[in-house]
């Protein structure tokens, strides 16, 4: 990417780009003095943010009192004539990432940049590679699933399957899946519902139903969040910018079907068991302190591929598909099966269908 | 003067409809519900560059048309280990009768119904062990075994055309590929066992207690 058409301060610390500007000044222009505007036209977006009033340099360090370890780490690393090479890469990375926008705002550019980052990030600390994706929507897709409470047997292959797919902690044995066992007869009664059980199952006289993310076409949470770090692309799929997010935990509130979950610690899964094919809206390794939740495996669906769960369940009882293809199977339950939705008067008009035999 | 009133009042008239117009169709509230919002955008509807192809290369499969849907299912014959069956069953099975000839299949336990309504030969046909065959017996290839069991099973055969049951493979995108009866249900037994939940989560009971 250009210098023109950063929307970040930038180090330019001479080790990650062969263009590195000769300039002793750290903020990589050529010309001019370091805060002369930039005069390409955009969207005022992460660094501009922040620095859109004209400020001296003092000033603007004053500001960044979180990003002040990062940016003392870099010019330490930068200066240090020991540190190699990685460990100046790994400087200006981190910099970079620190200032980047959000990723809904970002160009197709800046995505592809970003992921570039933090998959590099990975390599330089843990010495493997990952599989890092950027791919936005497709035209003509909208994501839709269906539910069969009479097939779902309470197995909870799915549960398992999402975990390992999401890299989601494994400490604190976080799932985005909920398998309900309900009694017959009664209802959705969530408070009589056992969401935990463990005996063998099918329980004589219960039912099962799943819930997750329903990916509301009306989603409450986007609208609370106060950073506007998630929201619903065009796709259908309502996802979270994990470095944008500040953890406030407004949207997780604000969702009426307990969607969301928050990492109250730093995330851990084996390294063995770490999924390398992510997307930077899914499945990468998130931080502490931000939320997360289902995306339909946006890694997979993008892709072409069923999420984990409807490929792992062992009864059929999840479909997923395109609504807007009228040759699909979601649109043949719609269309065909008696289906319904979970609290449909709240008007969040969920994604996610169930129906019966 | 009353000529310049009536042009007000037009004017207010004009401009109210307007704004009525712009805000009935602010992005956000562009449809009324999402089966509205499915219903016009699906209209304009073609193909997406999307396909399950790449998924789904490494199948054997077959296309079948059944009504108005046309899809395809993994090929059976080559999964079926000792097929074709005639390799083994040179005669036909009533000559087997009676003699001492060695017990084969002897692991096969038909739990399918109840006996009065089936036993092997309502599907396998004695003549031709190579095919399977309906009530009627009418050959059935066994590729296409569905169309034995949609005889009875004729709701299950129709939301597993539409796709409401069974299992799509690999793929939410056309063309689309289904698992075939057989390839979750054994024929024989074709009852799910129930069996102990994949895990349990402990940090939930202690986040109760």
């Amino acid at each position: 990417m250009s210098n023109t058409t950063k929307k970040w301060f930038s180090l330019n610390l001479g080790s990650r780009k062969e263009n590195a500007s000769s300039s002793s000044c750290s903020c990589g222009k050529k010309e001019g003095d370091c805060h002369s505007a930039d005069t390409s036209p955009q969207q005022k977006d992460g660094f501009d943010q922040v620095f859109d009033v004209p400020m001296d340099r003092r000033t603007a360090f004053k500001k960044l009192t979180a990003s002040l370890l990062i940016g003392a780490g870099a010019v330490s690393t930068s200066c240090s004539l020991v540190s190699g090479n990685e460990s100046k890469e790994k400087a200006q990375i981190d910099w970079e990432e620190q200032f980047k926008g959000n990723y809904k705002l970002m160009s197709e550019e800046e995505k592809k940049a970003t992921v570039e980052r933090l998959a590099r990030s990975y390599e330089l600390r843990t010495g493997k590679t990952i599989n890092l994706s950027s791919q936005g929507p497709e035209e003509n897709v909208l994501f839709g699933y269906a539910f069969n409470i009479s097939k779902c047997q309470g197995y909870m292959d799915c549960v398992n399957a999402c975990v390992e797919e999401n890299n989601q902690d494994r400490n604190s044995q976080m799932q985005y899946i909920r398998i309900h066992e309900m009694k017959d007869g009664k209802g959705f009664n969530f408070n009589e519902a056992d969401d935990n059980y463990y005996h063998e199952v099918p329980a004589e006289g219960h039912f099962y139903m799943g819930t997750q993310c329903f990916h509301c076409d009306n989603p409450p949470c986007t609208k609370v969040c106060p950073v506007q770090a998630t929201w619903q692309e065009e796709d259908g799929l309502v996802v979270i910018d994990y470095d944008w997010c500040v953890g406030c935990r407004y949207c997780m509130a604000a969702c009426p079907y307990d969607g969301r979950r928050f990492n109250w610690s730093q995330p851990e899964v084996p390294e063995a068991e770490i999924n390398k094919n992510q997307h930077y809206l899914g499945n990468r390794l998130r931080k502490k302190g931000v939320m997360e939740k289902c995306t339909f495996c946006v890694q997979r669906s993008r892709a072409g591929k069923n999420p984990a769960c409807v490929e792992a369940c062992p009864t059929g009882a999840r479909i997923f598909g395109n609504l807007l293809d009228p040759n699909s199977t979601i649109r043949w339950v719609l269309e065909n099966k008696k289906v319904f939705r979970l609290k449909e008067d709240l008007g969040t008009e969920p994604k996610f269908w169930y129906f019966m035999d | 003067m009353k000529n310049k009133h009536k042009i007000l009042v037009n004017w207010v008239g004009y401009i109210t409809v307007l704004s009525l117009l712009i805000s009935c169709k602010h992005h956000e509230d562009e449809y009324h519900s999402i089966t509205d919002k499915i219903e016009a955008k699906s209209k304009s509807f073609h193909a997406t560059s999307t396909t399950s192809e790449l998924h789904t290369k490494h199948l054997n499969t077959i296309k079948i048309t059944e009504g108005e849907h046309t899809f395809l299912i993994p090929e059976r014959t080559g999964e079926i280990t000792s097929f074709a069956c005639t390799e083994c069953h040179s005669s036909p099975l009533k000559e087997m009768k009676g003699t001492a000839s060695k017990k084969a299949h002897w692991n096969i336990k038909l739990q399918h119904a109840d006996e009065h309504t089936m036993n092997c030969i309502s599907c396998h046909n004695g003549d031709n062990m190579d095919q399977l065959q309906s009530i009627t017996g009418t050959p059935i290839n066994f590729n296409k075994s569905y169309q034995l069991c949609s005889q009875c099973h004729s709701k299950q055969f129709t939301d597993w055309k539409g796709g409401a049951h069974g299992k799509q493979v690999k793929s939410w995108a056309p063309p689309r590929t289904a698992l075939t009866c057989v390839n979750c249900h054994n024929p024989h037994k074709p009852h799910f066992e129930s069996k102990w939940p994949v895990r349990y989560n402990t940090q939930k009971i202690k986040e109760r207690e």
